[in-house]
């Protein structure tokens, strides 16, 4: 659904984006991870076409943005991390306008503003001003209107900035349903945990580039992350398991994170392999934070 | 209907608004009829409302009307949308000019009626004309303004939109000042010299007919200005032909005033004259193009890099107003300085004039691209601007007052002696800061 191609993109006193490269699969939920000025909104506005590249190539179902930025605005939502309302506007009418705008005929209009704002959950605030929400309900207008005539792909920049625990729970929900619904999702944020709940892949941005070079998957149910836990150091720890078939996702000489599969039977014998070879194992389990595991393994640090 | 008109008519014609203009004008037109001594009473008083109204709290909200997208945030959302350059051009245009014109049309409508009952409906026809022309040059360039401005990343603050304002304004006062020569309705029908006619290419027009001809093009180019700004806010590219086109239509217009022929140089004919004339309105148009649109150093490697990778056609999708401009100057310049060649005596004085002020061109565009690329880039223009004043202004008067004169060559064209070292040094300045600005753009890239 996206692919990006060595993509470069320069503002006139630093280069932003240095060459990245990336796929995103249709009906799919990626996390967009990494520091403050990674360049995550940068991406993420190349992905909109909303910038041109100073080279390379994005692709969004197909299209190139250079040189179809319309039909793909046509066919995207995009939710910037800082966006505004007509706030003398109702949501009703805030919604007519977005779906108006993206081509939708006046008479199936209500039906698409109806359907859009069951979705995020506005049906009884269609009457009220949008400068009369709170900040969790405009949030949800700010998707609705992004949403609201079925895009292709749906690119959300921090969306779950500023809204309380129940609110991102909602949040979650909603995107999964959207995702079901036929939508491609690509989510910036800063909060590893609350992306877990509805990522399958995340894309490290680190200093314009993608962390790693590859986007990582989140969650592999047949191939899940085990924490390893030795009490005694070793230093062949990393050889000894990647030996074993266990892909090595971060390790030094007490602690390793490994994808392995999820069978009973070789697990138990990795386990009995690694008594066996005189590890002094003290703990073996499924890590329970996959994302935030799999992030600080690719960026290199803990914070 | 244009559903960015829509949303303006949501916003602007609540019913509360509209109530308050109809009864705010209609106490005016009332009380106007009662006052003694006022100049066609309820007429006179709408027709400064208009003005009030369209042509000066319009501009300001048709400035506004992007920018202010922009400061709520909003106009992302409308980039986004599917809506064509044009359907986004008119719903902001109109729309956010929307109750001004509801005003202004109450204010026409009585201005109108005096008109017809007074002098008829066809001088009724020729004001209604001038009317909604001069609102929508105001309006339009306004907006062409602020566009501009948005292109070049300025910030918005009240100042920048008080400007992007004035500049509407301006436009407006200079269609005022123009067709107030020769309007057969007001101010010029009482006056003794009023113009009647304009000899244009050598052919004697009516001069109410020419002039508002040309308020209707000249706003139908601002328009079209506004529409292809527009398109390049929503990321789609435009061509060089429209530009191309503006700038013949701008060279062929001026060309042809035959009052303006005053030869500053007695051996040039019509034709030099004409051409001269053309150069000049090139020249003009590439040092207003030079310092209003951005000079991205991002930009200007990405068409370097195109053109080396043989996608000209890509990097021609690039160029930019200011560049066919100053192409557009060289060419009339070799033009003229082609048919100065026929007359040895006019040559003689006329082409190290012409070169010499091609040679200056030269240098004070790249003197704006240099600045670009220096630190502190983001007053690049101003710091243009500056060097420009000291190469014309303050270098010369220095040098006048040492009794160098006869060095006022290196600075800019002139009309005497010496002739073809002005050419020389007028091209060396721009050989080397043109080459300076290329070597930063170059060195730029190096920084990454």
């Amino acid at each position: 659904m996206i692919e990006v191609e060595n993509l470069v993109y320069e503002y006139p006193t630093a280069r932003a984006l240095k060459g990245v490269s990336l796929r995103v699969p249709d009906q799919t939920i990626t996390a967009l991870v990494g520091p403050n000025g990674a360049g995550k909104t940068t991406l993420l506005r190349c992905l909109a076409a909303l910038e041109y590249p100073y080279s390379g190539k994005v692709l969004i179902d197909g299209l190139d943005t250079t040189q179809s930025p319309r039909e793909i605005h046509a066919r995207m939502g995009y939710l910037p991390d800082f966006y505004g309302l007509y706030d003398d506007l109702t949501v009703r009418r805030c919604l007519i306008y977005a779906a108006r705008s993206h081509g939708i005929a006046p008479d199936v209009a209500p039906r698409a503003v109806d359907k859009a704002a069951g979705r995020v959950g506005l049906l009884d605030r269609l009457d009220s001003k949008s400068g009369e929400l709170s900040r969790g309900l405009r949030q949800r207008l700010g998707i609705g209107q992004a949403i609201v005539h079925e895009p292709r792909v749906l690119l959300l920049d921090e969306p779950a900035a500023g809204l309380d625990p129940q609110a991102r729970r909602d949040l979650s929900s909603l995107l999964l349903t959207l995702r079901d619904g036929g939508m491609t999702l690509v989510v910036s944020s800063h909060i590893l945990a609350e992306l877990e709940d509805y990522c399958s892949e995340m894309v490290i941005i680190e200093n314009g580039m993608i962390a790693g070079g590859k986007a990582i998957k989140v969650r592999d149910d047949d191939r899940p992350r085990y924490m390893i836990e030795l009490a005694t150091a070793r230093a062949d720890l990393r050889e000894f398991l990647e030996g074993r078939g266990a892909d090595v996702i971060e390790a030094d000489q007490i602690h390793a994170l490994v994808a392995f599969t999820r069978n009973p039977g070789a697990r138990a014998k990795l386990v009995r392999d690694l008594v066996g070879a005189g590890f002094d194992l003290a703990s073996f389990g499924e890590s329970n934070k996959a994302l935030e595991d799999a992030y600080f393994a690719q960026v290199g640090r803990r914070a | 209907m244009n559903p960015e008109l829509e949303r303006n008519i949501w916003l602007e014609l609540t019913p509360r608004r509209v109530l308050m203009m109809v009864g705010l004008l209609g106490l005016t037109f009332f009380a106007a009829s009662l006052a003694e001594g006022l100049e066609r009473g309820p007429a006179g008083a709408a027709s400064i409302l208009f003005y009030v109204l369209v042509v000066i709290w319009g501009s300001r909200n048709a400035a506004l009307s992007v920018v202010g997208e922009i400061r709520d945030r909003t106009w992302d959302m409308q980039r986004l949308s599917s809506l064509s350059a044009s359907t986004m051009m008119w719903g902001k245009l109109f729309g956010s000019t929307i109750y001004n014109w509801l005003g202004g049309a109450i204010c026409l409508a009585v201005v109108l009626s005096d008109l017809v009952a007074h002098q008829g409906p066809g001088s009724a026809a020729i004001e209604l004309v001038f009317y909604v022309g001069i609102g929508v040059v105001a309006q339009s360039a306004s907006l062409l303004a602020s566009l501009i401005a948005i292109g070049r990343r300025q910030a918005h603050s009240r100042l920048d939109q008080f400007i992007y304002q004035a500049i509407g304004l301006l436009a407006a006062l200079a269609v005022y000042h123009f067709w107030s020569q020769a309007d057969p309705v007001g101010a010029a029908a009482r006056q003794p010299d009023a113009i009647a006619k304009i000899v244009w290419w050598g052919v004697a027009l009516d001069a109410p007919a020419f002039l508002l001809t040309s308020i209707a093009l000249f706003a139908g180019w601002t328009l079209l200005g506004c529409y292809r700004e527009m398109r390049l806010e929503l990321k789609m590219r435009n061509g060089p032909i429209v530009w191309l086109a503006f700038l013949l239509f701008m060279g062929i217009y001026v060309a042809g005033f035959d009052e303006l022929l005053v030869p500053a140089l007695k051996q040039w004919d019509v034709v030099a004259l004409r051409l001269l004339r053309a150069g000049s309105t090139f020249v003009l148009l590439t040092y207003v193009m030079v310092l209003l649109e951005p000079k991205d150093r991002v930009h200007y490697r990405w068409m370097s890099g195109q053109i080396a990778a043989g996608y000209v056609v890509n990097a021609l999708r690039g160029v930019q107003a200011w560049m066919m401009s100053y192409a557009g100057t060289l060419v009339a310049g070799v033009a003229l300085s082609l048919w100065l060649l026929h007359d040895i005596a006019a040559a003689a004085s006329g082409l190290p004039l012409v070169l010499s002020e091609l040679g200056f061109v030269t240098r004070d565009v790249a003197l704006f691209v240099l600045m670009q690329t220096l630190p502190g880039r983001r007053r690049g223009d101003v710091g243009a601007l500056a060097a420009l004043f000291a190469l014309y202004v303050l270098l010369p008067a220095i040098v006048d007052g040492l009794g160098a004169k006869a060095s006022l060559f290196l600075f800019y064209p002139q009309l005497q002696a010496p002739g073809w070292f002005g050419v020389l040094a007028s091209w060396l300045e721009g050989a080397i800061v043109a080459g300076a600005a290329v070597t930063r753009l170059a060195l730029s890239e190096n920084e990454r």
